[in-house]
């Protein structure tokens, strides 16, 4: 009988895509970053703003912040309501989209997120160790992992599953660009001068995308910021690739109705990222570019959102044909 | 061995497991057997289990926390200790609130109609003008089959002497058959082996039943179903979710709802608007239309009502229908029963004293510290008073209420509820309940096998509704024949 995905739903899986997405990635962030620090000789004060930068969110933190200590950046980005991109919120967002998608996700999949919503309120509460918060952040993504095995494997692979999906990929084909973006941010400045940490922020940037392995046994030059931009921007076999999640979204809004405008619009995007030579940009020109994809991704959500979510009633509704199989 | 039922004391109730001389009544011995040889570890296990199986699945009711802080989610309050109804008692039970379900939907249709009722003096006719719930834009309609209240959960109660009472009707938007249905579920993970010791009647044909009735208010084949919810913030929301998942019908807020020039019902798709045939709408009667009711509504659809005067939709329950859902009418429905089909109830009410009629006022104002007052329009246990457990200052506001607007008060004895054991700590402890099993209406009549217990926490509490302090328990119909 449910043969009809009303708009709402849609955009509730649209919006389930993009938080556990997002919930994943700010996990994936910390945990890298962490990582990266040990790293790092002492006298290199990079510290924790880079991922205050990358989420966007540098003008909130410093309102509500004094100092870009690792206790306040990871309580903002993990447990701090007030953050509303950090992890807690994005859990909790998913899970609030999760359970009106009862029924249409499979019982397991909303389980996990559910449970992944209570872990990370209960375990990863303050005060929390580094080991602890390591461990409970993999926890995270292990549980975002599962359920999109779960409504990978498990779920009717309908409208409700393209829009999941093209959620989950304009998220992060945005995350993407923003990790790029701060890779060619000024805080390595200190970092790339001492030969040993030369592009030190590339295998990280690498890493957060679990993409080093893949970077490692597909691209055949050392690690810098040509090769690693271009893999990232353009590799279309690399799931977090740009290049790969913008054809997902395309082949995803392929099986929609009325996708005239909405393919046309990712169609573009796709063209102006084969097109574009990134190797040959650096400073300015990447930054204006990066910005530029970020503001493509954006029109791309609009036309999405003013197609499916948002659209006026028409003036003479008219009978339906209902779809069948 | 922790429960041990040589020291469970069933104080002067009727308990539902258990005699007053500790003995398991006819049918419940498997079950005391099975629970009296589980050890404290066991116990603690399965009950363990249970809110496991209850937090894993989400199953989980919203409390308001007051203005400004919102709502929180709680996890569904659960006894793993069932409830058992003998099949035969169930039986009777069943005709008994068909028959009263029956007369109830002819009463609501008769009043929005000729109103012979009123005319043949049955019900005074100042009841029906003066009722909250009597909605002046229904009259004339005619919902297919003459029927209004297509689901209705009837809370029943079980007396000191043993015998069920029916308490309340609830016509208007009635919940709680989904916790029904979870709370089988649960069971069924938590306690394998007591299926085995017993024919248990499912459950779980209630949602395909509940789409036959709905399916049976139009004629259009393969009809468009829409389950109408005021949204995630709801305390019922669960349920809307989950009796629309449960019915392949699709969950709808008002939102998502739209009525055209041509005066049908459309949802708003993926693909544009689709019509839809019917809708099963939570949301309270006043709610449903800003253009007709409560024009400042934001969870209705402008409209609907258009639509189903003009036919074009049905709408179950249909508006209206609360006008039969009100405690002074209440106190009339043995009369109703036998105006309508030249029966004799089989089902007894609670005997009950309306305020409005001089004598039996003034008995209730002299016996106020005995007796249950209730509003005639109030639900969920709110703005009652409970006489012996009251102050001398909550009774005097009570008189002053009655004695300014008589109409709106009846009361009731204080009924012994009956309790069954319930699980504290690891043993077995008295705690008083009901029962609410839910009618479907349509082109026939359904009754759910048994139906939602609620059982009151708090020792010596008769308070069972959930945002109160309420459990829930599963209820067996089971079979020995």
């Amino acid at each position: 009988m449910t043969a009809h995905t009303l708009s709402s739903t849609a955009e509730r899986s649209y919006w389930l895509g993009r938080y556990l997405e997002r919930a994943e990635t700010s996990a994936r962030l910390v945990s890298v970053h962490a990582n990266l620090l040990i790293d790092l000789p002492r006298r290199m004060p990079l510290g924790w703003r880079p991922l205050v930068a990358i989420t966007g969110s540098a003008e909130l933190y410093d309102s509500l912040f004094d100092d870009t200590s690792e206790r306040n950046v990871c309580r903002f980005l993990i447990n701090d309501v007030r953050n509303s991109g950090s992890l807690i919120n994005s859990l909790s967002w998913a899970r609030e989209n999760a359970r009106t998608l009862r029924g249409i996700i499979p019982r397991p999949a909303f389980e996990f997120v559910n449970e992944a919503y209570l872990f990370a309120r209960e375990k990863l509460a303050e005060p929390l160790s580094r080991t602890r918060r390591v461990s409970g952040l993999t926890t995270i993504t292990e549980f975002v992992q599962q359920v999109d095995g779960y409504m990978s494997a498990n779920m009717l692979h309908d409208a409700h599953w393209n829009f999941l999906r093209i959620g989950q990929f304009i998220e992060r084909a945005d995350m993407t660009t923003r990790l790029i973006d701060v890779g060619t941010g000024t805080f390595w400045a200190s970092a790339v001068e001492l030969e040993p940490f030369a592009d030190i922020q590339w295998r990280s940037v690498l890493r957060s995308l679990y993409a080093l392995q893949s970077y490692n046994t597909s691209v055949a030059e050392p690690i810098s910021q040509g090769p690693v931009i271009e893999f990232l921007m353009k590799d279309a076999r690399l799931p977090r690739s740009l290049a790969y999640g913008l054809n997902s979204v395309r082949n995803n809004l392929r099986s929609l109705p009325r996708n005239d405008k909405p393919l046309a619009v990712v169609n573009r995007i796709r063209r102006e990222v084969a097109h574009s030579n990134v190797r040959q940009m650096n400073g300015e020109t990447l930054s204006a570019y990066l910005d530029q994809c970020q503001v493509r991704l954006n029109q791309l959500h609009d036309q999405i959102r003013r197609t499916y979510f948002d659209f006026r009633p028409r003036r003479r509704p008219v009978r339906k044909t209902r779809r069948t199989g | 061995m922790s429960i041990d039922w040589s020291d469970y004391r069933t104080e002067g109730f009727w308990d539902e497991l258990i005699t007053p001389k500790g003995r398991a009544r006819t049918g419940a011995g498997n079950l005391c057997r099975v629970l009296g040889a589980l050890s404290d570890e066991e116990i603690a296990d399965r009950k363990t289990a249970a809110e496991l199986a209850i937090r894993a699945m989400g199953i989980t009711f919203t409390v308001y926390t007051g203005e400004g802080s919102g709502s929180i989610d709680r996890e569904w309050p659960f006894d793993i200790i069932p409830r058992l109804i003998m099949k035969r008692e169930w039986d009777a039970v069943t005709a008994g609130l068909k028959q009263r379900v029956d007369a109830l939907n002819r009463f609501i249709d008769d009043v929005y109609h000729d109103a012979r009722i009123l005319e043949d003096g049955v019900v005074p006719a100042e009841y029906i003008e003066k009722s909250r719930e009597f909605r002046r834009e229904c009259v004339g309609i005619d919902p297919p089959h003459g029927v209004w209240a297509h689901v209705c959960g009837t809370d029943l109660v079980r007396d000191a002497d043993g015998k069920i009472y029916v308490l309340e009707d609830n016509l208007r938007v009635p919940s709680g058959v989904s916790y029904m249905l979870e709370n089988r579920e649960v069971m069924k993970r938590v306690f394998p082996e007591l299926f085995e010791e017993y024919v248990i009647y499912p459950v779980d044909d209630y949602p395909d039943q509940l789409a036959r009735c709905l399916r049976s208010l139009t004629d259009r084949k393969s009809p468009q179903i829409a389950v109408l919810t005021p949204g995630i913030y709801n305390s019922a929301y669960f349920e809307h979710a989950y009796l629309a998942n449960a019915m392949s019908a699709q969950l709808v807020q008002g939102s998502d709802l739209v009525v055209g020039r041509d005066d049908r019902v459309y949802m708003r798709t993926i693909e544009g608007l689709i019509p839809v045939d019917v809708v099963y709408r939570r949301i309270d009667d006043l709610f449903i239309d800003p253009e007709v009711f409560s024009a400042d509504s934001l969870l209705g659809v402008p409209g609907l009502m258009r639509a189903w005067r003009a036919g074009n939709v049905a709408l179950a329950n249909a508006p209206g229908c609360g006008v039969a859902d009100d405690k002074v009418i209440y106190t009339y429905v043995p009369d109703i029963i036998r105006y309508y089909l030249n029966e004799e109830p089989l089902l007894p009410n609670v005997p009950s004293y309306r305020c409005v009629d001089k004598a039996q006022r003034d008995y209730v104002l002299d016996n106020l510290d005995k007796l249950v007052v209730k509003p005639a329009n109030e639900s969920g246990g709110y703005g009652m008073l409970i006489g012996p457990k009251s102050t001398r200052q909550e009774r005097d506001k009570f008189a002053r209420q009655i004695l300014a607007n008589p109409r709106n008060y009846m009361a009731q004895p204080m009924l012994l509820l009956s309790t069954a054991p319930t699980l504290v700590d690891s043993h077995a402890e008295p705690r008083h309940l009901d029962l609410r099993p839910f009618i479907l209406s349509g082109r026939g009549t359904y009754v759910t096998t048994g139906g939602l217990t609620r059982v009151a926490l708090r020792k010596g509490s008769t308070v069972v509704n959930s945002s109160q302090g309420g459990g829930s328990k599963d209820t067996w119909v089971v079979d020995l024949e």
